[in-house]
């Protein structure tokens, strides 16, 4: 059973068309991204799966049941957030998700002091919400979704103003969860932080989907990656670049080389270089594959900017 | 997009869903608990504690009285009376500032601190938030009452003492029936708190702005005490809810009459079911699609309220004059003239000196007329008695006028006040040597405008 199945969804905010025929379909234990540019629609897709917004028009069944919001079913194990996690700033984090789950009822009182160690807010707990960090009330924006045993989780950009460590935790409880069964939605507009978390993508420009499917068909219609050369010799590597096949290289401006390698070619060029003994010094990942497939599918038509995207569209996305 | 109902059993088999038949009860209690742990319920609590002891302690070490309140000559004589000038004062403006801070920020802090997403997409509806915050605002508001009415109550007794109190027809009620009918008019303003409370709900969810559900019912309050002032029509006066504080005066006549009671529950029942209909229409309809840069709610909204209210207010003004005049001379004089009989005798009781039972002035051409451009309405009037004083051997009585200033409200209540010439000073000294209130100094009284 799919745990998400919308069609169609329309969603206007006076002039703005903020969505327009979206479908979405969303697997148990499947990890989905929500890509796009700021504005594509993500948070308010979101916001029509949560129950928080009215579609103009379409459809929305989580798990199978149409979603209606005077029911205190309609969100049975779902949860999530979207935009910042936001709280009551004059409780301690504790009493908020207290107050949590006794909206919840049932067994959710039970899972705080588990939920808390599980984002590592124990310590912090009884601090006063205005004293926490973006990060922390991140961490804390997660616990209040874990409270409820999700088997649907919506996060909309849950890295922001999380360290590296904590961006990492995240992936890493998402992963967990979807091996538990749960179908997970996690929206971002740097792909950069989901790839390795997804397994498949949704990809939205201005209200629109213009990108469907998993993460392996993305990677196969994936452009070449970028990378930052440093070298011992830097105009010996640009001579060695322009022979190669699948290689392309620049002077960067602040010394050394951006390269451009197509799949499968960069192993090659750095053997070449050994041989005509330039030394590797630095080789770093600018932007991945997926990254410059995202950018290609989100960046704005040159033509005509106000033209809906459409099926001509889609295909040169897709090239 | 379509909406139908989930099955109850596949709601049931999910995990992180409560039970919906306490869903609006969870509410409630989170509400409840947000509510206990806010300074401002806090402070309110206190000075509904504490304001009592401090205004009676007040009053104690100063010879004033507030006069210009009903009963406020009283307060050195009865506690009742110190909390029956609380209860006046707290119906003016202490009952709409506290609807106003208990239920004006309840929805709009929602908003502020963009929580509405959090409660949300929790297993309630909004619907069940709806009434679950209602349930815990009206909680509180009703604890406020009591707890002023039993600390007011308190702080009279303790402080003065439970002596009987006079009533407005100039008799006096022992001291179980004036705690009982003080009790019963607390009691009776939790309605109108309650309708005050439901104003401040809609200000708070059609502006979203906590400023202006906090003090839009104290607004309101004034509005319509200034309302009360102008138009001699009974239908407008009536309908504003603000009149509904005084439906307990009536219950202190000697013979006690209940249309104002009566309708000022109707009132406040019409009002609480107008603005939370309303209130619910808005929240019901809203989509919760957070506040973008371009579309912050600011003060356009609030703006807007304000300009519908002072339009309101302006017709509500125009509208001032409906219905039949409630405050005569005729009603004026038949209500003056038996209560100034009954203090005059209790006058000369307290005085040591001996009246016959069934002994009652001889008051002939009585006559109030109104101040001003109008001779019917509530206002300023003077009233003058002429009293028939016996007279030594066989000479007929002689008539001594006594001539009151009579403040008349739109509801029938006034205050009388002469000058001492007849009736002498505010306090005089009883048989036993004690200073106490001259019950003649000011009068006060109420009679049925329907």
């Amino acid at each position: 059973m799919a745990a998400v199945r919308a069609s169609g969804l329309a969603k206007h905010f006076e002039s703005t068309c903020a969505l327009d025929a979206v479908d979405l379909t969303v697997e148990e234990g499947e990890v989905r991204g929500l890509l796009g540019p700021n504005g594509a629609g993500k948070t308010t897709l979101l916001r029509i799966l949560l129950g928080l917004v009215r579609a103009d028009a379409g459809s929305v069944q989580l798990f199978g049941r149409p979603l209606d919001t005077s029911n205190p079913s309609a969100l049975a194990g779902v949860a999530g957030f979207v935009e910042d996690p936001s709280f009551y700033p004059y409780l301690s984090g504790r009493v908020n998700l207290e107050l949590l789950a006794e909206l919840d009822g049932g067994e959710a009182s039970a899972r705080i002091v588990s939920v808390l160690e599980r984002v590592g807010l124990a310590a912090r707990a009884g601090d006063r919400l205005s004293g926490y960090s973006t990060g922390m009330k991140q961490r804390l924006g997660i616990a209040a979704s874990l409270l409820r045993a999700p088997r649907l989780l919506l996060l909309d950009e849950p890295t922001a103003g999380l360290d590296p460590a904590g961006v990492r935790e995240v992936g890493e409880l998402v992963r967990e969860l979807a091996a538990g069964g749960a179908a997970i939605v996690l929206s971002s507009h740097q792909i950069g932080e989901v790839e390795n978390v997804c397994d498949s993508f949704t990809v939205l420009r201005r209200g629109r989907v213009v990108w469907d499917g998993t993460g392996g068909e993305l990677q196969a219609r994936a452009q070449a990656s970028t990378y930052a050369l440093g070298t011992s010799d830097d105009p010996r590597a640009l001579e060695v670049a322009e022979r190669r096949e699948g290689i392309r290289a620049v002077p960067a401006r602040d010394g050394g080389l951006v390269l451009s390698a197509e799949e499968g070619c960069l192993d090659p060029f750095a053997l070449a270089l050994g041989e005509a003994g330039v030394a590797v010094r630095r080789l770093e990942l600018l932007i991945s594959p997926l990254e410059s497939m995202f950018y290609a599918l989100t960046a704005e038509p040159s033509v005509d900017p106000n033209k809906p995207a459409g099926r001509e569209e889609r295909a040169f996305a897709e090239t | 997009m379509t909406s139908t109902g989930a099955t109850g059993a596949a709601a049931l088999s999910l995990p992180g869903f409560g039970r919906t038949e306490g869903a609006v009860r969870r509410v409630y209690r989170t509400e409840r608990r947000k509510l206990a742990s806010q300074l401002a319920i806090r402070l309110v609590a206190l000075i509904c504690l504490v304001g009592p002891f401090v205004f009676t302690g007040i009053l104690k070490v100063q010879s004033g009285s507030p006069t210009d309140t009903l009963y406020g000559v009283w307060v050195h004589s009865s506690g009742f009376a110190v909390s029956l000038v609380l209860l006046a004062f707290a119906g003016s403006w202490g009952f709409p500032i506290i609807a106003g801070i208990v239920a004006g920020d309840m929805f709009s802090s929602e908003d502020r601190y963009g929580t509405w997403k959090l409660v949300l997409t929790r297993s309630v509806t909004r619907r069940d938030v709806f009434f679950g915050k209602l349930l815990a605002a009206a909680t509180f508001l009703i604890g406020l009452v009591v707890l002023t009415a039993v600390s007011s109550l308190l702080a009279g007794v303790l402080l003065v003492g439970d002596q009987p109190l006079v009533s407005l027809s100039g008799t006096l009620f022992s001291s179980g029936k004036s705690l009982a009918l003080v009790l019963i008019s607390w009691l009776e303003c939790i309605l109108p708190a309650l309708a005050f409370g439901s104003l401040a709900v809609l200000f708070s969810i059609a502006t979203r702005n906590g400023i202006m559900g906090v003090i839009g019912p104290g607004l309101v309050a004034l509005a319509m005490q200034l309302l009360l002032l102008v138009g001699s029509g009974i239908w407008m006066h009536m309908l504003l809810v603000g009149s509904a504080f005084g439906g307990w005066h009536a219950l202190f006549d000697a013979h006690p009459f209940y249309g104002p009671l009566l309708v000022g529950v109707i009132v406040s029942v019409l009002w609480t079911a107008a603005c939370l209909s309303a209130a619910w229409a808005i929240l019901g309809r809203r989509d919760f699609a957070g506040t973008p840069a371009n579309r912050r709610p600011g003060w356009a909204i609030p703006v807007r309220v304000a300009g519908a209210l002072v339009g309101l207010i302006a017709l509500l003004a125009i509208a001032g004059n409906w219905g039949p005049v409630g405050v005569t001379a005729t009603r004026l004089q038949a209500d003056l003239i038996p209560t100034f009989n009954r203090l005059t005798i209790l006058q000369q009781r307290e005085l040591g000196r001996p009246v016959a039972p069934g002994a009652r002035l001889n008051i002939v051409l009585p006559s109030c007329s109104r101040r001003g451009s109008t001779s019917r309405g509530p206002g300023d009037w003077i009233c003058t008695l002429n009293v028939l004083i016996p007279t030594a051997g066989s000479l007929p009585p002689q008539p001594t006028p006594v001539t009151y200033d009579v403040s008349v409200q739109s509801d029938g209540c006034y205050k009388a006040q002469s000058p001492p010439a007849f009736i002498g000073q505010q306090l005089m000294r009883d048989s036993q040597g004690h200073n106490v209130v001259n019950p003649l100094y000011t009068i006060y009284g109420c009679f049925n405008t329907m």
